[in-house]
């Protein structure tokens, strides 16, 4: 995305960071949908649903096996990490390759497409790019606008999910 | 027990543009942000450290903005039924949710389209004042 041609502000994103657009962030990471966590993250969120829960309901309403509650498959690859590593804000310190001249993040919000379901057992591999960076004047100052595009596929090569997360960083 | 009751299935034939979605309501206690944290993997603290809420400027700790997302999956899904699909939802996180509030899931038929039966939603959560603090729009396939 181009840079914002409104913005008054010194740059908050270093010249190497904003190379980093397109760029794949991270190895993919690739998980097994677990039932009992599926099911946990579905309780948290009070979301109670039949598909999630009981297998004849699942196959009643024409799926194979129990399903995972939609956004499940974007917290299921977090992998395990050291609370050696958590920074004072309590997010990981991760060696973040996205460095901005700002640190606090806000979540902005999400895109998602389903296009297949996601079921309890499958292999599900994320891979997440950055897909844009931009800087903007807000009514509290200036702030960074960074889009991060996960693409989830299952053991079949389908492409399960995919979503767009926005991060606001000011 | 079961923990889950059967769900109605709605049809194509039962949504017109311009309907309102039943309103879902939440008010999200402290120990349910704790276990989203816990079952979402996520050590944030503005999500459970009042204290540390405050120091970043908050009046409190703040309901997780994918919680609110899966909160508004949870709304879609339910209104689909078991044989209907959610097939892609956008949400803004605009304002601050907080725990012990009472949040309101709204949402209308934008669009139906027979031919791929699908339904264009327009949906958002607000708080019980009126105020819209996540808008959004959805895609779901119900059957015919």
């Amino acid at each position: 995305m181009a840079p914002d041609a409104a913005v008054s502000a010194p740059s908050l994103i270093p010249a190497e960071t904003l190379a980093l657009v397109g760029q794949r962030l991270s190895e993919p990471v690739t998980i097994t949908i677990d039932r009992r966590e599926a099911q946990r993250y579905a309780h948290a969120v009070g979301d109670e649903n039949p598909l999630y829960f009981d297998e004849d309901a699942a196959n009643a309403a024409g799926y194979r096996t129990l399903l995972a509650p939609p956004t499940f498959v974007s917290h299921a690859p977090v992998p395990p990490r050291s609370a050696s590593q958590l920074r004072v804000d309590g997010l990981y310190n991760t060696g973040e390759r996205v460095r901005l001249l700002v640190d606090r993040m806000m979540f902005g919000g999400e895109e998602w497409d389903f296009p297949e379901p996601v079921y309890v057992g499958d292999v599900v591999t994320a891979e997440t790019r950055l897909a844009a960076l931009d800087q903007k004047d807000g009514s509290k100052g200036p702030f960074v606008r960074v889009v991060r595009e996960t693409t989830y596929t299952n053991g079949e090569g389908a492409v399960v999910a995919r979503a767009r997360q926005i991060g606001i960083a000011r | 027990m079961r923990v889950t009751e059967p769900r109605v299935q709605r049809t194509l034939a039962d949504v017109s543009v311009g309907d309102d979605l039943p309103i879902m309501r939440k008010n999200a206690s402290r120990a349910q942000l704790f276990l989203y944290s816990a079952a979402s993997f996520n050590p944030h603290r503005i999500h459970y450290d009042r204290a540390y809420a405050e120091f970043e400027g908050h009046p409190d700790v703040l309901v997780h903005g994918p919680l609110q997302g899966a909160w508004l999956t949870q709304f879609l899904t339910d209104w689909c039924g078991p044989k209907g699909r959610l097939v892609g939802v956008t949400w803004q996180n605009r304002a601050s949710a907080f725990p012990e509030t009472d949040l309101e899931f709204h949402g209308r038929v934008a669009e139906v389209d027979p031919a791929t039966a699908t339904v264009e939603l327009e949906v958002w959560e607000q708080t019980s004042d009126g105020r819209v603090i996540m808008p959004g729009t959805a895609t779901v396939r119900l059957p015919s």
